[in-house]
């Protein structure tokens, strides 16, 4: 007899997603999250009055009353509706070349074509070709995926646009590099500049903020992640933390159980795994439990960046500081080709070159942060290499040193920040290397080039009997997908559980 | 189906050949193997195995241990950081943390001065029961009271209490030894000139270096005492660094110093955010604390249930994880002042205080999630841990 029917490795979006699950259908589940709280990436802390949210700057598919989104379908699910408020943006993105432009896009299509309109007469025509490609694209897309019978001539837009990088397609739309960089400037989400990322992938981003209306959580992602939590909870099902998995243990090619940091062996029939796949190929599972060739699949992808984020709490009002948009883009330039993409594997964040985003939550609602005050999350990517290189007692130099250019970026948009300033944190890499344990400080699982992209077959098989993966690794990176994820996983094991009996 | 289908689509003759070449000359992820854990412990190991290689005695109440690391590596911090000690004393498992005295270019040691506290359980310990030779468990360093180049001034205006020198000790002695540009006014709160710690080592850097200034405050001063005498006031403040703005102030030290001082200095018009303190859990007896109730004593002792566990009896006035500490029931824990959320459990029924301004999200308030070490029980409870 195990100890438990399931046990599921994490506490981030995925393993939430799969344990709710799990324990609703009444499976005996413990759930073993490393940190001291829940949520991965999806979580909170705090600092004197502020409470500042790591990750979520703009949160899919929640979508409105009348067009309820996938997300939303999601929690319904987990039955956690009732514990959440939605705050939906009002704007998509503020996007400022300093002297070159400020565009805010409003998250409704007619008024997006007319601002872009407006500041782009010459290209007003191709800019509403391209937003009719964008849906046609979407709803092709959802053909493709539900009716794959229908075969490649019924789709013929995902026929020939599925392969192409996004930056292919804007060039394909559009002669003005400044409105090819409105519409590139999203990259920063998704973790490949325009000309390596898939269209397909900024197609659907546009589609479904659009659609579906960016959102914000009331309390931050905490709010989401503790109302998983404590679901499960009421489902029976166990929770653990400060306790991280060492070892997945497996008997016989089936899983037998983990084995904790402290060394307890804990057993279960089936294991939900939401660290990342790499982790889970080669720090959980020993060596001999896993076939070449599952290391030969992973090996053709490559690790997304990770971030540099700096957190800010301000004695003042957004506007006070020229804040008017929740989402921030601010770049030195229209070029988002590969110098942006290499800028990435610095170390030094330059504020002449280089770009970086910022929300600021308050902008939606005011009551995020306490009377007279906003907090701004200011992220940039980057690769993790060069913080790796860096001797250690280097450390802090060089995180505020990239902090400091940072703010010298904002400054252009938001001058006096800086005196506004009363709590700040820093978040490197290294940072987020230790908080998600995800090789290199990834923050969106795998790069999603072309060859990685939502075409190909992507198997769920694992090397092991009954253990499942969940999570940013094994699917697009994002609130949506990683909690619809674990649903999935949850899926799989009632399947197999259904097999048996 | 799929895959039958993607090869209509154009371009997908390229995207084969990529999947060709990345199969060959692709990432193999068992290199890495180990090397999360090996580049987070570089920065902040969660456990870290200390000897104590040296015991200094610095004023009748105090001493310092000085720590070197079993395996010759110790991780990087920031002047004001502090470390915790987990230790057993008295068949209680238990931890406590300790700024770091010494400062960060000081890379072969870790100094941490202890002051006696009465009726303390671990200082005395540390003290008393410490040998040289002995090993000590402590976490990584951690916490927020650090100078923060991004927001602080260069100008700063520290005031200690007590054993809260140590972090400023760190502090003045990084910027000496590594010629910072930076200037301190430490106002160093104590009680008798005799309890001052580190007071010819201040006495002698501030003498050497213009941008040090050392000003001690006694409160029972001997009767031809020169300097300073009382609690540290605002006037002495002024007195000695003229006009305070564009100057940062930290203050480390015993509760009733913030209580006094952080109106004092609010009085010269600064304003709170350039206050920056150390955080402490409140002090004995926490009845005295702003919203605790009248009803209750802190000798009062209430149930405590934890679900699917033991049951005992603890006192209102002491933190829940010192009571769960004496009962055997292990929880973690680091700052041990509502800082870090570390000892975080769940109260599914009963009332606990928890002092205003504990950092506590949001969320978790809601679904009753509270800092232990903070938190005293005000009711019979039951708890999740
Ligand atoms: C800075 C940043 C900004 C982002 N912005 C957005 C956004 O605006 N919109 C959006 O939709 N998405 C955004 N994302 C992406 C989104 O947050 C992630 O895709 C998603 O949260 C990942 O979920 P996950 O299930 O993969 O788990 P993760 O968040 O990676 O969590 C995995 C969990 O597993 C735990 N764990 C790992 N190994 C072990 C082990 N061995 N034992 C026990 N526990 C373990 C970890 O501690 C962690 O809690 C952002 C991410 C970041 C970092
Ligand atoms: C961030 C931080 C940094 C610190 N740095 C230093 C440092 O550099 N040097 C230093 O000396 N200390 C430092 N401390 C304090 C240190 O961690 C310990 O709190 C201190 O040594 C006392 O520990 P103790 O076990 O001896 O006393 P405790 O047993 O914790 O008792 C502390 C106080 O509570 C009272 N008390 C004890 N038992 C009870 C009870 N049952 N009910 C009510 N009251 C009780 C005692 O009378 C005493 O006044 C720091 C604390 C923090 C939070
Ligand atoms: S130990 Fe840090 S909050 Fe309690």
């Amino acid at each position: 007899m195990s100890d438990y029917d399931v046990i599921v490795v994490g506490a981030g979006n995925g393993g939430l997603g799969a344990a709710v699950t799990l324990s609703r259908k009444g499976l005996k589940t413990l759930l073993l999250e490393r940190h001291t709280v829940p949520g991965g990436s999806a979580t909170t802390f705090c600092r004197g009055r502020f409470e500042f949210e790591v990750a979520l700057h703009q949160l899919s598919g929640i979508g409105t009353p009348d067009n309820r989104g996938p997300l939303w379908n999601s929690l319904k699910k987990l039955d956690v509706l009732d514990d959440l408020e939605f705050i939906e943006m009002k704007d998509l993105n503020r996007i400022v070349i300093p002297g070159v432009l400020d565009i805010t896009l409003s998250t409704d299509l007619s008024s997006v074509m007319e601002e872009l309109g407006e500041r782009f007469p010459r290209e007003k025509d191709a800019v509403s070709r391209f937003f009719k490609l964008v849906y046609s694209y979407a709803f092709e897309l959802y053909s493709y995926f539900t009716n794959p019978a229908a075969g490649a001539d019924a789709v013929p837009l995902v026929k020939r646009y599925a392969f192409k990088t996004a930056q292919q397609v804007l060039d394909e739309f559009f002669e003005d590099p400044v409105l090819k960089a409105v519409f590139g400037a999203y990259w920063g989400f998704l973790g490949l500049t325009p000309n390596r990322l898939p269209f397909s992938y900024l197609a659907i981003l546009f589609f479904s903020f659009i659609e579906m209306k960016p959102c914000h959580i009331m309390g931050g992602s905490q709010a989401l992640s503790n109302a998983l939590v404590n679901k499960f909870i009421s489902h029976g099902g166990t929770v653990r933390f400060n306790c991280a998995v060492n070892r997945i243990l497996v008997k016989n090619g089936s899983v037998a159980g983990v084995e904790t940091g402290e060394g307890d062996e804990i057993t279960a029939r089936y294991v939900v795994s939401n660290a990342s796949k790499v982790s889970t190929y080669v720090e959980l599972l020993d060596r001999e439990h896993v076939p070449d060739e599952f290391l030969k699949e992973m090996s053709i992808k490559t690790p997304s960046p990770s971030g540099f984020c700096v957190y800010l709490g301000l004695d003042c009002e957004p506007e006070e500081i020229g804040i008017t948009a929740a989402t921030n883009t601010v770049m030195n330039s229209a070029d988002l080709s590969d110098n942006q993409y290499n800028r990435m594997r610095a170390l030094d964040f330059d504020a002449d070159t280089d770009m970086a985003g910022f929300s600021c939550y308050d902008v939606a609602d005011s009551r995020f942060s306490s009377e007279g005050a906003c907090q701004v999350s200011l992220l940039t990517l980057k690769y993790a290499d060069p913080w790796l290189r860096l001797p250690p007692t280097r450390y802090y130099a060089e995180k505020y040193r990239c902090a400091d250019a940072m703010l010298t970026l904002m400054e252009k948009v938001c001058p006096g920040v800086r005196d506004h300033i009363e709590e700040v944190e820093v978040a490197t890499p290294l940072t987020f290397m230790r908080y998600l344990a995800t090789p290199y400080g990834s923050v969106y699982g795998f790069n999603q080039y072309a060859k990685d992209s939502l075409f190909m077959e992507h198997s769920r098989e694992t090397p092991v009997e009954g253990l499942v993966l969940a999570g940013g690794w094994i699917t697009d990176c994002g609130f949506e997908t990683t909690i619809k994820s674990g649903i999935s996983a949850a899926g799989t094991i009632m399947r197999s559980l259904g097999a048996e009996r | 189906m799929k895959e039958g289908l993607i090869q209509q689509f154009e371009g997908y003759g390229e995207v084969a050949r990529d999947i060709e070449v990345c199969r060959k000359y692709g990432i193999d992820y068992t290199l890495e193997k180990g090397s999360v854990e090996k580049f987070i412990n570089r920065l902040h190991p969660g456990r870290m195995t200390l000897r104590v290689a040296d015991i200094i005695e610095e004023t009748p109440l105090d001493g310092t241990l000085r720590l070197v690391p079993e395996d010759g590596y110790l991780p990087p911090f920031q002047a004001g950081q502090y470390i915790t000690v987990s230790l057993e004393t008295g068949n209680i498992r238990t931890s406590r943390p300790y700024s770091i005295a010494s400062p960060p270019n000081q890379t072969g040691y870790y100094d941490i001065t202890v002051r006696r506290v009465k009726d303390g359980l671990v200082s005395h310990h540390l003290l008393d029961g410490v040998k040289r030779g002995d090993v000590l468990i402590c976490s990584g360093p951690a916490g927020n009271f650090y100078h923060n180049p991004l927001i602080h001034d260069r100008s700063m205006v520290c005031i200690a209490g007590g054993s809260g020198i140590t972090p400023f000790m760190s502090m003045i002695q990084e910027i000496v030894d590594c010629g910072l540009d930076r200037e301190v006014f430490l106002f160093y709160g104590s009680r008798t000139l005799e309890e001052v710690i580190f007071f010819s080592r201040l006495e002698a850097i501030a003498g050497r270096f213009p941008n040090i200034h050392f000003h001690p405050v006694i409160e029972a001063p001997p009767e031809e005492y020169e300097g300073l005498k009382g609690l540290v006031e605002g006037r002495f403040i002024r007195d000695v660094v003229g006009d305070p703005a564009g100057k940062t102030f930290f203050i480390c030290g015993p509760q009733g110093m913030y209580d006094f001082c952080v109106p004092e200095i609010e009085n010269l018009g600064i304003p709170r955010k350039k206050i920056r303190t150390e955080a402490y859990a409140p002090a004995a007896p926490v009845s005295n604390q702003p919203g605790w109730p009248e009803n209750i004593s802190p000798d009062d002792r209430f149930e405590i249930r934890i679900k699917d566990g033991k049951v005992f009896s603890a006192r209102a006035g002491e933190p829940l994880l010192m009571s769960l500490e004496k009962e055997g029931i292990f929880v973690p824990s680091e700052c041990r002042s509502g800082q870090c959320s570390r000892c975080r459990v769940k109260i599914i029924s009963g009332k606990v205080f928890q002092p205003t301004g504990t950092p506590v999200r949001r969320s978790d308030r809601r679904y009753g999630y509270v800092h232990s070490c903070v938190s005293y029980p005000l009711e019979d409870l039951e708890i999740l841990i």
